[in-house]
């Protein structure tokens, strides 16, 4: 029998899954994907590279918007060649760390309320809005910022961000350690995590899984140390990595990358240096091809930009994180029950506007 | 039920019924764009907009209001038009962001719907990109005086 599930559903955002059941158990799954298509691979042919800031950033507003603009960031300067501040480059850091967490509690929150755990949801959003708040003493907006340029950053970090900021991060270290008891100490939630929706370190691979997702299967990548952008070299990390691969691990995975990134800002807060925040570049990027990849909170996110020598680019392809690791979804739903996939579908923690674009 | 109509029909009954409905506006959990993660936002331990008497809830057979948070693409539009179908009356439209009002961003896009009021009736806009939270909350005080004054 054929069961049809979402977009209106309240685990499914806006995603639709086709479901072959047998009874309570899944047989097939397959993603609907496309109720949130904008074209946005088209639209930024229409548009010069700094209108397409904006349009770029939507392709992962919904949580993720500096690390998204940040890949795009990246492939511009590349074919510019231009020198960026380093001040500036410290500043992109705190950003994408920041919105890392913010992210990561987002999708906490969602995990928790697909396993029903109506507290985690009150709780991470509560925090969600402490970062939320030091976006907005940067960039005074919540959600989508448009803070970078290429060549920069727009805005400064103001004067007192450095106090609220140490004050804000120590309050959220206390509270993950709430957390960890809260919910990773939670029979209920073990009992609906564990074991579930496990994919092994070479199918993994196979798969082309990236991000927490791959490194929850026991395989140790991330950009940021692998190809260290920006200024990421400079600072002393870790990335977790879990053997397991199920639904727990990578849920262990994202809370302790939060730690980790609480730990970047903190070095990054001490270590900034002063100085110009933005640079001078042309508006037109000379001829040539370049690509370019962050880690974003999903993953590894590509862009790939061929530029004609005018101000619009010819052609830009965006590989999401989202898309890649949603190619997972069919494989490991294969004869769970129906009430696992809400459980299964958020540790992945995919967005379809990142799948769709 | 002639009778219960006609009780319905007299001044203080009916305002008290629209009162009673301002006060318990019920919102299907549909997600359409990227305004979804404010909805959160604002239905969460901040701004927590259940004090308004609203709650997003999973069953829009018992839902009053749609809100349709950012740009309805074509592709959900049908199945936005069929949720708007399938709710009881008396039924509300609340549309969130620039998307949703009139294309905004993605005006020259193949696959977007400029603008939800072409095939919804729409009662109240919220503009924004996303909306912040406090407008939310202002966009459903406007909802519940217009049903309080009647007007719907």
């Amino acid at each position: 029998m054929q069961v049809s599930w979402g977009p209106q559903h309240p685990a499914s955002g806006h995603l639709r899954f086709i479901l072959d059941v047998d009874g309570d158990s899944v047989l097939n799954l397959e993603p609907d994907v496309g109720y949130t298509h904008r074209g946005i691979e088209k639209l930024t042919e229409n548009r010069t590279y700094l209108q397409n800031i904006p349009v770029v950033e939507r392709i992962n507003s919904y949580c993720d918007a500096t690390n998204t603009v940040l890949g795009y960031i990246e492939v511009v300067e590349e074919l510019l060649e231009c020198e960026v501040p380093e001040r500036a480059r410290f500043i992109r850091v705190i950003m994408a760390e920041m919105n890392r967490i913010a992210s990561h509690l987002y999708w906490l929150c969602l995990m928790s309320i697909s396993v029903g755990f109506e507290t985690m949801l009150m709780w991470t959003m509560n925090e969600r809005e402490l970062f939320l708040d030091l976006f907005e003493m940067i960039t005074g907006a919540r959600i989508t910022y448009s803070a970078l340029r290429p060549g920069g950053v727009r805005y400064d970090i103001p004067h007192g961000f450095e106090e609220v900021a140490t004050k804000y991060l120590n309050h959220f270290e206390r509270r993950l350690k709430d957390y960890y008891k809260m919910i990773f100490e939670n029979s209920t939630f073990r009992l609906r995590t564990i074991g579930v929706g496990s994919i092994s370190s070479s199918d993994a691979i196979k798969l082309g899984l990236v991000g927490p997702c791959l490194r929850a299967s026991g395989v140790a990548t991330d950009v940021r140390k692998d190809e260290p952008y920006e200024v990421y070299q400079n600072f002393d990390f870790n990335i977790p990595v879990e053997k397991a691969g199920d639904a727990y691990a990578r849920s262990l995975i994202r809370f302790h990358e939060m730690e980790e990134s609480v730990s970047i800002i903190r070095q990054a807060l001490r270590s900034i240096p002063e100085g110009p925040i933005r640079k001078r570049v042309p508006l037109v990027v000379p001829k040539g091809e370049a690509y370019s990849r962050v880690e974003a909170a999903r993953g590894e996110l590509g862009y790939y930009l061929v530029a004609n020598g005018t101000d619009k680019p010819y052609r830009l392809k965006v590989s999401t994180p989202s898309f890649r690791n949603m190619a997972a979804l069919p494989y490991i739903t294969r004869n769970v029950t129906i009430a696992d996939i809400p459980a299964i579908y958020m540790s992945l923690d995919l967005i379809p506007l990142d799948i769709d674009r | 039920m002639e009778v219960v109509r006609s009780i319905a029909g007299i001044e203080p009954v009916k305002n008290l019924i629209s009162w009673a409905r301002a006060w318990s506006l019920w919102s299907v959990h549909l997600c359409t764009g990227c305004c979804p993660n404010e909805l959160m936002a604002v239905s969460c331990a901040r701004f927590d907009w259940e004090r308004f008497g609203t709650l997003p809830f999973p069953s829009l057979r018992e839902c009053d209001l749609l809100i349709i948070t950012g740009f309805v693409t074509n592709k959900m539009a049908k199945r936005v038009k069929l949720i708007y179908d399938q709710m009881p009356d008396p039924k509300y439209v609340m549309v969130v962001g620039h998307c949703a009002i009139s294309g905004g961003l993605w005006w020259d896009s193949y696959s977007v719907v400029q603008g939800v009021d072409k095939m919804l009736p729409v009662d109240v806009y919220v503009p924004g990109c996303p909306p912040r939270p406090e407008a939310w909350i202002q966009g459903l005080h406007m909802l519940q005086e217009k049903i309080i004054r009647n007007k719907l």
